[in-house]
């Protein structure tokens, strides 16, 4: 609304020095240099300038003095190589799991793998400490799944204790990996060294 | 036989000890860091595998080693070593299991008795660095690297020798097969001639 306003009043503005230019012409120069020394020698302010005047309640604050130079710009943008490296660098420590083909840092276990692995072994543990609880632990313990009948020799089973897991062996838990194969006792008389040190 | 391995004679622990202490901040100070380290080794001949943040894990695993290697040297009838379990075994039934199940699992190993793994990090996260500590020998499943692709596991090499010896036999095989055959053509070529010069003949005497 106002905006309109003021455009028909800068159109009557333009339209009234259109006509006055136009019927009357320009007043005489004399005329004007009359107006303006009359002008200057009454008005004009003689009154020192201050900084003041500037400010007024307010104040000044630090402003740069100097351009940066272009090693701190570039190093502010990009940051040092030998301290803080901003740019986008490729991680060269990824390795492939070779087991499942996922990817794992270089040094350390594959994420998936152990995922995998740390449950089961959550599952086994809680069955130990159940089946163990307060007694004194004086047996190595062996883990049996369902559906898995003992099928070493009896020698085997003597200092052991068996903890049974009510599932099925993980297809990847590999059972001939799990115990050393038996001992069956020697008949060598071999003395073992006693009193050496 | 009677010859002492001197690897047990002399008391040394099978890992390496760095030279500093990792730090274990802790509000009651030393004496708050060695409970921690009580707990963790408690934990670890409890358990056989346990999950820690890594300067606790590594710190923690010098002294399992010790207190194994320690019931190992001198057994049960110790007292020095049995007061040394009795403190840092804070459940009892343990000091049962270190010389009754730890001591003859490890006394013929010549390897250090724990494994210290990195466990995996979630990339840029903040927490701290975790590591897998467990015992040797324990019947959880096997965690690290699967060493199946080592081209000198002993498998492997005998697995190369019959791939080779396989390989030899069938070129063998195939270098008699070419033989026979070039044989065969040499005899066939031989008749084969003076049959069509005998039909020559035949059809020349015929004209």
């Amino acid at each position: 609304m106002m905006n309109r306003l003021w455009k028909i009043v800068d159109l009557v503005k333009h339209m009234e020095r259109h006509f006055m230019n136009n019927f009357f012409g320009h007043p005489p120069k004399e005329l004007a240099a009359i107006y303006v020394h009359q002008t200057y020698s009454k008005t004009a302010p003689t009154k020192k300038y201050s900084l003041k005047d500037l400010i007024g309640d307010g104040y000044l604050m630090a402003v740069p003095k100097f351009r940066r130079t272009v090693e701190k710009r570039w190093k502010r943008k990009f940051g040092s190589p030998d301290y803080v490296w901003k740019m986008i660098v490729p991680n060269k420590n990824i390795k492939v799991c070779q087991e499942c083909g996922h990817h794992h840092e270089l040094g350390r276990l594959c994420e998936n793998c152990y995922k995998r692995i740390e449950n089961e072994t959550k599952l086994i543990k809680d069955k130990i400490v159940e089946k163990l609880g307060n007694s004194p632990i004086d047996k190595e313990v062996v883990i049996l799944y369902e559906n898995e009948a003992p099928e070493q020799k009896s020698e085997f089973w003597n200092g052991k204790r068996i903890v049974e897991m009510k599932k099925e062996r993980p297809s990847w838990f590999s059972k001939n990996l799990l115990q050393k194969s038996t001992q069956e006792p020697s008949d060598s008389k071999d003395v073992k060294p006693i009193d050496l040190a | 036989m009677n010859q002492a391995d001197v690897s047990k004679l002399v008391s040394k622990l099978r890992i390496r000890v760095p030279a500093e202490p990792r730090k274990l901040r802790n509000i009651k100070g030393p004496e708050g860091r060695i409970d921690k380290l009580r707990k963790t080794v408690t934990g670890l001949i409890k358990y056989e595998r346990i999950e820690l943040n890594s300067n606790r894990g590594q710190e923690a695993r010098q002294y399992a080693e010790r207190l194994i290697s320690e019931a190992i040297r001198h057994g049960d009838c110790h007292k020095p070593t049995m007061d040394i379990a009795d403190y840092w075994l804070l459940e009892k039934e343990l000091i049962h299991k270190l010389f009754k199940v730890l001591v003859p699992r490890f006394q013929d190993s010549n390897t250090c008795y724990t494994r210290l793994l990195n466990a995996p990090r979630i990339i840029h996260s903040r927490n701290p660095d975790k590591v897998i500590l467990e015992l040797k020998g324990n019947p959880y499943p096997v965690l690290g690297s699967n060493k199946m692709n080592n081209r000198f596991l002993i498998q492997n090499v005998l697995l190369d020798a019959a791939k080779y010896d396989y390989r030899q036999a069938k070129y063998a095989e195939f270098a008699k097969k070419i033989v026979n055959k070039e044989e065969k053509i040499d005899t066939t070529e031989t008749e084969a001639p003076s049959i069509e010069k005998q039909q020559s003949d035949d059809k020349l005497t015929q004209s």
